[in-house]
């Protein structure tokens, strides 16, 4: 059995009489990293300052190591905080910023300055430690805040969008990085972004939230495969959500009506008769051609336009109803499709997904 | 590119401004050398008048009281601006506008107008005055100052540095000491040399509110040039412009070293 590190009960918070967080229930388990991972103003931010303790819950509990914590000051809690400015002290330099939590818990002094040198080692910027944060560069600046928190050896250790304020390549290098030293020290990692791809690469468990609320917990895998619900589907990559009537339902299958065709979908709980049901089909797992494919799914359309983006191509495809279908092809897989040509966009049923409505 | 023709208009005229403020100046330094009485004529060089200013016994004695006068002002207004600052930068209350507008108006109200005023409370309140009936006036004029300084160094601090203290273990004593106060500390310490300038400076309210007996270097400067502008006067002067250039030029490179670590 695992052991719960951090555990929120019911929590909710107010702001002006409105819920930012509204009566969540999260375990997270020691020594997992796990991602809070929504749209600006869904309440991941707010969440995270909760357990780190700048906010006080309006109502339900905080348990850190299964003590309850909500009303304890932040600076008596087994935790720290990477934010996402870095807020690093600029009247200090870099030892003396990495040193700061040591020397305010009255640790002796050699073993802070061994300590601080090996947190220093960590972050490869041990010659660094005269300098002011002012002189080093954004990248050096984040690893600088990361070192003056995981120098504490805390239980948990909450980033605030850490990586956010740094360019594309650095922040790919660093996200990798970070899973690593997460690995390395063992620590329980509750990491915030609003970016699904960072999230997707170095979460063990993916929490998505929207208004303030959770819509899915689960691996990075089991979200972007298994959504369950518009909101995550929607959100995480990209993805073609397709509205129909549910005509018939036989078993652990069920035919829906889309624009004039029908699509076999697995039957389940958000399936009923005579009635809406939404399914989700990710772009990269159809294909576009000139001829229906045999054992596949297959909707006629016309073909709209092809986008070429790099790593593959776009093809849109407009269905009778005027709904839109994006696939995307691997370069060498393109069929030669114009716009007189009817085209078939077909996928395997198992790459279907039923959402909530 | 400013033509050549602009360029020089605008020169003449700055040089005008510098000697239009230093000309005044210049002469009241040369003068406290004049081996003259009347101290309109040059006669010729002397050092006498430094002299006899170490032996007027008044004139210490008022320079004393200003500089005490300025001390207490300075740490009063200081404490209090820079509270009142960190109060109005923190905290979120009704009518917090209205507050921070209270603060701005002794700056643009009349001296005589809170001189009078301290001087009707005293006589309500039958007081007899004395060097530090004083004090009251001289706070209430320089604690906006002080609070303008501040409130405008806060404005660029970045509160989560507070957060990153008190995450790092810091309570709040610790966190005000170690990491709000250092940052801070160039807008109370200019906050707290405008307070020093201008109680030592200050007239109007001094002549209102002292005792009869205590008198303030610009009180005694005064009645001394209502009959006549004594070298004395001059020398005073010379030896007030000497020491203001001296704080001026430290703090001036103080500050221009600080700005070169950031």
């Amino acid at each position: 059995m695992s052991v719960q590190m951090v555990q929120l009960e019911h929590v909710t918070k107010e702001f002006d009489e409105a819920n930012v967080v509204d009566d969540i229930n999260l375990d997270i388990r020691a020594g997992e990293f796990l991602t809070l991972l929504g749209p600006s103003g869904c309440g991941k931010t707010t969440t995270l300052r909760m357990i780190a303790g700048f906010e006080k819950p309006t109502s339900g509990k905080i348990l850190l190591n299964g003590k309850q914590v909500d009303d304890m000051e932040p600076y008596k809690r087994e935790v720290n905080t990477v934010f996402q400015s870095y807020s690093l002290f600029p009247h200090m330099n870099v030892y003396d910023n990495v040193a700061f939590g040591l020397k305010m818990k009255k640790v002796g002094k050699d073993e802070i300055r061994e300590r601080v040198t090996k947190a220093l080692k960590l972050v490869q910027l041990e010659e660094y430690g005269n300098r002011k944060p002012k002189q080093l560069s954004g990248g050096q600046q984040q690893r600088i805040a990361i070192a003056r928190a995981i120098v504490n050896n805390p239980k948990v250790l909450l980033l605030d969008e850490p990586l956010g304020a740094l360019d594309l390549k650095l922040r790919k290098q660093m996200q990798l990085e970070l899973k690593h030293l997460q690995q390395t020290l063992g620590i329980t990692f509750i990491y915030v972004t609003h970016d699904q791809e960072e999230a997707l690469t170095m979460s063990d468990r993916i929490v998505v939230m929207n208004k303030g609320k959770i819509e899915q917990i689960g691996l990075p895998r089991e979200i972007y495969e298994n959504p369950t619900t518009r909101f995550v589907a929607d959100f995480i990559g990209q993805t073609n959500i397709i509205e129909g009537t549910v005509t018939a339902i036989n078993g652990d299958k069920a035919t829906m009506e889309f624009s004039g065709q029908t699509i076999e979908i697995p039957n389940s709980q958000n399936v009923a008769l005579n009635e809406e049901a939404f399914i989700s089909v990710r772009p990269e797992k159809m294909k576009a051609s000139a001829v229906p494919f045999e054992g596949t799914i297959n909707l006629k359309g016309t073909f709209k336009e092809r986008i070429y983006v790099g790593s593959v191509t776009k093809i849109v495809v407009t269905m009778p109803n005027g709904k839109e279908l994006t696939i995307h092809e691997s370069h060498d897989n393109i069929e030669e499709l114009t716009n007189t040509n009817d085209v078939y966009v077909s996928w395997n049923p198992k790459n279907t997904v039923v959402l909530k409505k | 590119m400013m033509r050549p023709r602009t360029k020089k208009i605008l020169f003449s005229f700055s040089l005008l401004v510098f000697l239009f403020f230093y000309i005044p100046i210049i002469f009241v330094v040369i003068f406290s050398f004049n081996d003259s009485k009347l101290g309109t004529v040059w006669t010729g060089f002397t050092l006498e008048w430094y002299g006899s200013i170490l032996q007027n016994k008044q004139l210490i004695s008022a320079t004393m009281n200003s500089i005490y006068l300025a001390v207490i002002t300075t740490i009063i207004s200081t404490i209090l601006g820079t509270l009142a600052a960190l109060a109005l930068h923190r905290y979120t209350f009704i009518g917090k506008k209205s507050v921070e507008f209270l603060f701005y108006i002794p700056v643009v109200i009349p001296d005589i107008v809170v001189a009078v005023a301290l001087l009707a409370i005293y006589g309500l309140l039958n007081m007899s005055l004395g060097l530090n009936t004083a004090v009251p006036g001289h706070v209430a004029i320089t604690i906006s100052y002080v609070m303008l300084v501040v409130l405008a160094r806060l404005s660029s601090f970045d509160n989560s540095l507070e957060e990153a203290a008190k995450d790092l273990g810091a309570n709040e004593w610790q966190t005000f000491w170690k990491v709000t106060f250092p940052l801070i500390f160039p807008g109370v310490l200019a906050g707290a040399l405008l307070a020093f300038t201008i109680s030592l400076d200050e007239f109007v309210i001094s002549f209102f509110t002292l005792g009869p007996g205590d008198n303030t270097l610009p009180v005694l400067v005064y009645s001394m040039v209502r009959l006549g502008v004594s070298p004395e006067v001059n020398v005073l002067s010379t030896i007030i412009i000497a020491i203001m250039f001296i704080v001026v030029f430290v703090v001036g490179l103080r500050m221009r070293k600080g700005g070169e670590a950031k």
